[in-house]
């Protein structure tokens, strides 16, 4: 019981008072350094007397035994075995304020037990250990206990002989019913059918439950389970995560995870290609996708931002977070200054930071999907449209390049042509009048639709006194714009993710076709009166003559009008008149100019190139080119399509790392190289010293933390509380094993089968531990409130993606297809656009229609960081923002709501009414059983059916007289009810079913 | 008391109940619950108490998302004319950061405020035209021209002064109340936000979830956004064909299967859920009765102004911001946006003005009659100031502004601040603080303190850190705002 001690006696007086007093003489009589001192020096000496040099007073540093312990002129800190001598227990116990350790200032005051304990441990010769996190893992044997008939596994057996100490009695096995829900549900995230339940039940081989736990391991569903606790840990999320959160391209690297755990890759290699599978001999694209790990860091574009305090914050999380997620260490402190509690320095944490700070790419992510590095990932079908395009691209190609008789005779005379007109020069292209600019924007829009669909006065003539709705519902109309000035690169255009519309007026004497030079960031679309001329999906900066186009203006007036389409960052345009023989490039010119036997082949080529795209209107050319054009479109939409993940990628060169002092990025100290932290062991001489040597590291028998911090917390996905239940913090300030031995154990044993996750988690579900009763009784409640001695089974309520996977599943809505980009479930209107940025392109929320789209498992949902689905969020589902290895877990009215209320759990409550419709034909006693087994998989008892039905009977009637109601309310739902469904049986049922799908059993994992 | 009976009344408090708590006695605890009293509070579950007596239970922020020009506002600079398009002396930026969206303007130069200012109340306070309301009530106010903080840019800064870190993951200053000092209302949120319409300009910075998240406490302490649209609290609508009487129904039966289940396998986590649902279906009452603004008499309406009968605005807010108060509701917290002026001051800023002055002016007025305001504090600011030099085309007539870390504006009223009182200094261009300075941490200590909480032992273990709201620096109450 002793692990409890701490919190109690220290948190809360009140317990203490109830009886618990005697637990903790009886742990005090094996007082133990890393379990019951460290944590009391850490917490109250560490800040002033610990591993920081620059915080430490009095020159005391009381971490490290040797400097506790010496002589500091004629007495010590701690003398061996002489409480009386050592200044230490002078100093906590003395009533004179200024001497009083900690001191009053400081307010964390010593409680009467701690200082006891204090003393006590230096009575009995203050026993000196490391902290128990950075000793190697032991391979401790299981012991054995006398009439042990309860042990299934050697986890019992430690759980059993701490059980005895506490005298405590484990509870017997949980019933069938409640044994396979709660398995299948920790195993796969889904309840069983009642039609499994019943094949359990009646299975009375000796191996059933492990046949069924084979089962389950083996179904497709246990990796999509599994992936989601990882998918917390690692942050993933479908947006950036700051300022904009615009869209982020990263769902191939949830579907790595996903493969992943289903199959059994190795915990080793799982560590060692999200952390280097860039940097393994002859990667796989399954090894660089999963690289992603680094990549699902939050990022920005704001507006203002400076580069290299972007990219120090980048990093940094990527240490916080790979240290956490690894190591289950606090590094985050040692960003500003030397650990308090734990050993590690800043150079520490900056040596460390020298690992992960070399990617090949920019710091800000320009607010695009496709943050560089990025890897594409085409499906064989894409792969193969691409090629046969390149294919036919390639031929058409050969073509139009060709010598080809009568295009090269009129190429000849087109440059004598231009030889003539270019001695006579005097021309006057003009009498053209270039009226003023007129701008209007932003319009808003997904990437994708940004240039080929209509906004605002695309496809109409143009009203300059028109206003026009943007997709923000904000209004705007026509700004004049005398300053714009042609034949510069003008940038005063907003929106990100956005398109503008530049607007002119030009007036032609005669009926001509002028040359005009445009540029533009990023694609382009040009009308002339309303004819569209030009349109260019492209990303780019704007500058001259990226496009040469042609404006055939007939006499008179002539509307020109401009499409910009932002894709993300600045934004802006640039036009300039061209006349007829100067929109030549300079270049072709000089060619023209040169004899035919002067050019080189190479200029040869460009001056054919030029004529042949620019100027030939032989027929067949340009029939030829068009088709190149249209062929090379083709393949640009199926290259668009193309999914893509971020992924790492070194830099050729290192850069350099620096100590920052205070963490600021601009207050470079000292530099310093890859070097993994002192206190820890070294990196063998046989590793790369970069993240791959790193990842060997980790995954080296001699590392004290991967496996234990990794067994933890499968420990914690079952039983509700780690092992260590600090999941995130292994340190001294984290809380030590509630089961020391048993954690080892564990941990070897894991290390040893090869990292074998499926096997690991097992043997865990395999153990009498596990499959205990998870029934409470006041002694067990007052003995061991949070179940932390393992008397009975697990019981809590279950995590938001169960609660709703559950749901979708019991009424036979679930779409169990893997994998793809995210889903997006229907949520109530207007969550997004009351926190977005304008001109985010995730700024508005549209739900997805069709069933293979809002019925698909919780983990496909699309998870917008800065406002992320209510269903998760309201049930401690995290945002994604930043590394979460433990879920709170509260219950809330909130939650109540969501279940009874939310249109996706009416749908459910629906589907489930039809399914029991459909599924039983006899008697409402019977549907109301079926209903109930599908949800709970026991059978109903102790009235618990007679309640059902009379439910039934009574919403029967009342729906009777409300025929409207019941079409209300079963008309809830992305899929509409069955035809000729009974209206009042079926709202009916759909009440009943919802009060089902709202029980406290059917919402816990019992 | 029998050991079970207390542990089923601090179960879901038991959790987060570590030595921060320590200092909150049956005392404190009995005087923040005159409704509820201890059964009440074990049902709301929460972890609560004070350090100290607080001199606020309850508290309003207004929070003016995307930084407000201070120099066109609150903090007047007379000076500035003569140097109208001179550059900023280096004297004054001493190699201040600056956001890149400025910092390759091949000049600085200044532009003065185009709006007039004067002096109003006893305490003298210069408040410009702008703000023809707040200057009617500074002697109602304390205001602080000497806020900094160290982000420039709205992302970290507004998470930074929200959740006292500059990234996501941290509890928001809500959510700490919410945790530190439980409820005090059986039928509302403890923690609640709206986020108003603007007319200003158009393209607003976004708010990020986060800025009224829970991060590592536990979900139940994150903010409710109350909507003006659809649903005011998420899920609060029966659906379609389903009525209160039905409802009452379902909670019934609901009720008696769960009965079963506790005593089927004696959790005291089912008592606690079926209690969760009773609360859910009174707040199914209580809160239309909040939102529903058609009880509020002519000249109230009236004082908060015409945009108060337009739902979504920020006058209609801060009448609802009363209404929760007045409930009990802990904290409510209003995200005005709109407030990024780079340019355009001369067209936007005055909207925003607008939007927000008389309502704001109003909620003080209206909780200083019906005597809320003695208990209740009040906090109107932004995350950062604006710069003093131009960012884009300067004329006397309009101009832009950059960001600006280095000091603003917030001012604060009602529980526990001394009216009427000006405080902190700026330089003549409003650029650096020359006398009492304030960081973001003591504007939140001084929060918490008002509150009846150290800010220094609010703390909770996270990342190895005890966490707080206030980071880890030196940082405290300002106590000459302190009444």
């Amino acid at each position: 019981m002793f692990i409890y001690r701490r919190e109690w006696l220290v948190g809360s007086g009140l317990l203490l008072l109830t009886g618990l007093a005697q637990l903790s003489v009886k742990a005090a009589d094996a007082l133990d350094f890393n379990r019951d001192v460290r944590p009391i020096l850490s917490d109250h000496c560490y800040a002033c007397h610990g591993p920081d040099a620059n915080q430490r007073k009095a020159d005391l540093r009381l971490d490290e035994e040797a400097a506790a312990k010496a002589d500091l002129g004629g007495y010590a800190a701690i003398v061996d075995g002489k409480p009386e001598d050592s200044e230490l227990v002078e100093r906590i116990l003395t009533s004179d304020e200024d001497d009083l350790m900690p001191p009053p200032e400081y307010k964390k005051p010593l409680s009467q037990d701690q200082i006891e304990i204090l003393r006590q441990w230096i009575q009995d010769g203050a026993r000196w250990a490391n902290h128990w996190s950075f000793e190697p893992i032991s391979r401790p044997s299981p012991p054995a206990q006398e009439d042990d008939e309860w042990s299934r596994n050697p986890i019992d057996r430690f759980v059993l002989e701490r059980l005895n100490e506490e005298e405590l009695d484990p509870q017997p096995e949980a019933s069938r019913e409640v044994l396979i829900r709660r398995v299948s549900f920790d195993l796969t995230g889904l309840p069983p059918t009642p039609e499994e339940v019943d094949s359990f039940i009646a299975d009375d081989s000796p191996d059933a439950y492990e046949r069924l736990v084979d089962r389950l391991l083996r179904s497709s569903r246990y990796g999509e389970h599994m992936a989601r606790f990882w998918l917390d840990a690692a942050r993933y999320g479908d947006t950036h995560g700051l300022h904009l959160d615009n869209y982020r391209e990263m769902w191939p690297y949830r579907d790595w995870v996903v493969n992943a755990f289903n199959r059994n890759l190795s915990y080793r290699d799982f560590v060692i290609e999200q952390l280097a599978g860039d940097l393994l001999p002859n990667p796989t694209r399954d090894q660089i996708v999963a690289t992603g790990f680094n990549r699902c860091n939050v990022s920005t574009s704001e507006g203002g931002s400076i580069k290299e305090e972007v990219y120090t914050r980048n990093v940094v999380d990527r240490v916080v977070t790979t240290s956490t997620v690894f190591m289950g260490l606090t590094f985050e402190c040692t960003r500003c200054h030397d650990h308090k509690f734990d050993p590690f320095t800043m150079k520490d944490f900056y040596s460390f930071f020298a690992y992960f700070n070399s990617i090949d790419g920019e710091p800000l992510d320009g607010n695009r999907k496709e943050h560089a590095p990025i890897l594409r990932l085409p499906s064989d079908y894409q792969t193969e449209q691409m090629e046969h395009f390149d294919r036919e691209i390639s031929v058409l190609k050969k073509q139009v390049e060709n010598p080809w008789k009568e295009v090269d005779e009129a190429q000849r005379a087109w440059e004598a042509e231009l030889l003539r007109d270019k001695e006579e020069e005097e021309q006057n292209p003009s009498a053209l009048v270039l009226n003023d600019w007129y701008s209007v924007g932003p319009f808003g829009d997904v990437r994708l639709y940004l240039l080929p669909r209509k906004h605002g006065p695309e496809g109409k003539p143009i009203d300059l006194e028109a206003s026009y709705k943007t997709s923000t519902d904000e209004t705007v109309k026509w700004k004049r714009r005398p300053n714009w000035k042609d034949g510069v690169v003008h940038s005063d255009l907003t929106g990100d993710t956005a398109a503008n519309f530049l607007y002119r007026v030009i007036e032609s004497q005669v009926e001509q076709t002028v040359k005009v030079s445009l540029g533009s960031d990023d694609g382009i679309k040009v009308y002339l009166n309303q004819k569209e001329l030009l349109s260019k999906d492209v990303s780019r900066g704007a500058a001259a003559d990226q496009e040469i186009l042609d404006l055939p203006l007939k006499k008179g007036r002539n509307e020109f009008l401009m499409k910009i389409a932002n894709f993300g960052g600045a934004t802006g345009f640039y036009f300039a008149l061209v006349d007829g023989a100067s929109a030549l490039p300079e270049e072709v010119l000089k060619i023209v100019q040169l004899p035919a036997s002067d050019r080189s082949d190479e200029q040869k080529k460009k001056l054919q190139e030029h004529y042949r795209t620019k100027e030939s209107e032989y027929p067949a050319l340009v029939a030829a080119i068009d088709e190149l054009k249209t062929l090379r479109e083709k393949r640009s939409a199926v290259d668009r399509d193309i999914p893509l993940t971020l992924v790492w990628k070194e830099r050729k060169e290192p850069r350099k790392a620096f100590i920052l002092t205070r963490g600021e990025y601009d207050q470079k100290a000292e530099e310093v190289v890859r070097r993994t932290p002192a206190s820890l062991p070294p990196v063998s001489d046989d590793y790369p010293n970069d993240r791959l040597g790193l990842a060997y590291w980790l995954t080296d028998p001699s590392h004290p933390l991967t496996a234990r911090v990794a067994v933890n917390r499968f420990w914690q996905q079952l039983f509700g509380v780690g092992l260590v239940k600090t999941s995130e913090d292994f340190g001294s300030q984290g809380e030590p094993p509630s089961h020391p031995e048993l954690l080892d154990w564990l941990s070897a044993t894991f290390r040893e089968n090869g990292w074998d996750v499926k096997a690991l988690m097992k043997t865990m579900v395999m153990s009498a531990t596990y499959r205990q009763s998870s029934k409470l009784d006041p002694h067990r409640i007052e003995r061991d409130p949070e179940n932390r001695l393992y008397a009975r089974g697990p019981r809590f309520r279950l995590d938001a993606e169960m609660l709703r996977d559950q749901a979708l599943s019991v009424s036979g809505l679930l779409v169990e297809q893997m994998g793809g980009s995210s889903v997006k479930p229907p949520q109530p209107d207007g969550l997004w656009f009351a926190v977005g940025y304008s001109g985010s392109n995730t700024v508005k929320f549209e739900a997805d229609k069709g069933g293979d789209r809002v019925h698909r498992r919780s983990l496909y949902t699309f998870i917008k960081r800065t406002s992320p689905p209510p269903q998760m969020s309201t049930f401690d589902g995290p945002s994604r923002e930043a590394c979460v290895v433990r879920r709170e877990r509260t219950n809330t009215p909130m939650q109540a709501l969501l279940l009874l209320n939310d249109p996706q759990y009416v749908e459910a409550a629906r589907g489930l009414a039809e399914r029991v419709l459909s599924e039983s034909h006899a008697s409402d006693r019977d549907r109301a059983e079926r209903l109930w087994r599908i949800c709970l998989g026991r059978f109903p008892e102790g009235g618990e059916l007679e309640d059902l039905t009379n439910a039934y009977q009574e919403e029967l009637s009342f729906f009777q007289e409300r025929e409207e109601a019941a079409k209300g309310l079963i008309g809830i739902g992305d899929v509409p009810p069955a035809e000729g469904s009974d209206p009042a049986k079926l709202a009916a049922w759909t009440t009943v079913a919802s009060l089902v799908l709202n029980l406290d059993e059917v919402v816990t994992k019992n | 008391m029998n050991p079970v009976e207390q542990y089923f009344q601090t179960m879901t408090r038991r959790h987060f109940f570590r030595r921060g708590a320590m200092g909150l006695g049956g005392a404190a605890l009995a005087s923040l619950l005159p409704k509820t009293g201890l059964q009440g509070q074990a049902l709301l579950g929460g972890r609560t108490g004070t350090h100290f007596a607080p001199k606020a239970k309850r508290a309003i922020y207004l929070f003016m998302a995307g930084a407000p020009s201070q120099i066109d506002m609150l903090d007047y600079k007379p000076s500035l004319d003569r140097f109208f398009d001179t550059d900023l002396p280096d004297s004054v930026r001493q190699g201040q950061r600056l956001t890149t969206m400025t910092s390759g303007q091949a000049r600085f130069p200044i532009a003065p405020s185009k709006f007039k200012f004067a002096r109003h109340g006893q305490a003298g306070a210069w408040v410009s035209d702008l703000l023809p309301y707040t200057a009617k009530m500074v002697d109602d106010i304390s205001i602080v021209r000497s806020v900094h903080t160290e982000a420039i840019n709205h992302d970290p800064a507004i998470t930074y002064i929200c959740t006292g870190h500059q990234l996501p993951g941290r509890a928001s200053l809500g959510s700490w109340l919410s945790y530190g000092l439980g409820t005090m209302n059986e039928n509302l949120p403890d923690f609640v936000v709206m986020t108003p319409t603007w007319t200003g300009r158009k393209t607003a910075q976004a708010l990020y979830n986060r800025l009224w998240g829970s991060g590592f406490l536990p979900s139940k302490h994150q903010g409710v956004a109350l909507r003006s649209s659809g649903d005011p609290v998420l899920f609060l609508s029966n659906p379609e064909g389903v009525d209160a009487s039905s409802r009452r129904r379902l909670l019934d039966r609901l009720a008696r299967f769960n009965e079963r289940t506790k005593e089927r396998y004696g959790d005291p986590e089912t008592q606690t859920r079926i209690d969760q649902y009773e609360m859910a279906f009174r707040m199914q009452s209580s809160i239309p009765g909040l939102t529903d603004l058609s009880d509020e008499p002519d000249h109230v309406m009236d004082m908060y102004g015409e945009d108060a009968k337009t739902p979504g605005t920020y006058a209609a807010s801060c009448l609802l911001a009363r209404r929760m108060i007045e409930r009990d509701v802990r904290f409510v917290q209003i995200f005005h946006r709109g407030w990024d002026q780079h340019g355009n001051i001369a067209e936007d800023l005055p909207n925003q003005c607008r939007d927000i002055d008389q309502a704001s002016w109003a909620l003080v007025q209206d909780l200083k009659a019906r005597g809320l305001l003695e208990d209740t504090l009040v906090i109107w600011g932004g995350e950062f100031g604006r710069t003093v030099y131009c960012q884009g085309k300067l004329t006397r007539d309009n101009y832009g502004r950059d960001h600006h870390p280095r000091c603003f504006p917030i001012w604060m009223a009602g529980g526990g601040i001394k009216p009427g009182i000006v405080y902190g200094k700026t330089d003549d261009f409003s650029y650096n603080i020359v006398e009492n300075p304030v960081h973001i941490h003591d504007l939140n200590a001084t929060i918490l303190d008002r509150l009846g909480i150290d800010h220094e032992r609010l703390s909770v273990k996270f990342q190895g850190l005890d966490v707080r709201l206030t980071g880890v620096e030196e940082h405290g109450p300002v106590e000459a705002l302190l009444s």
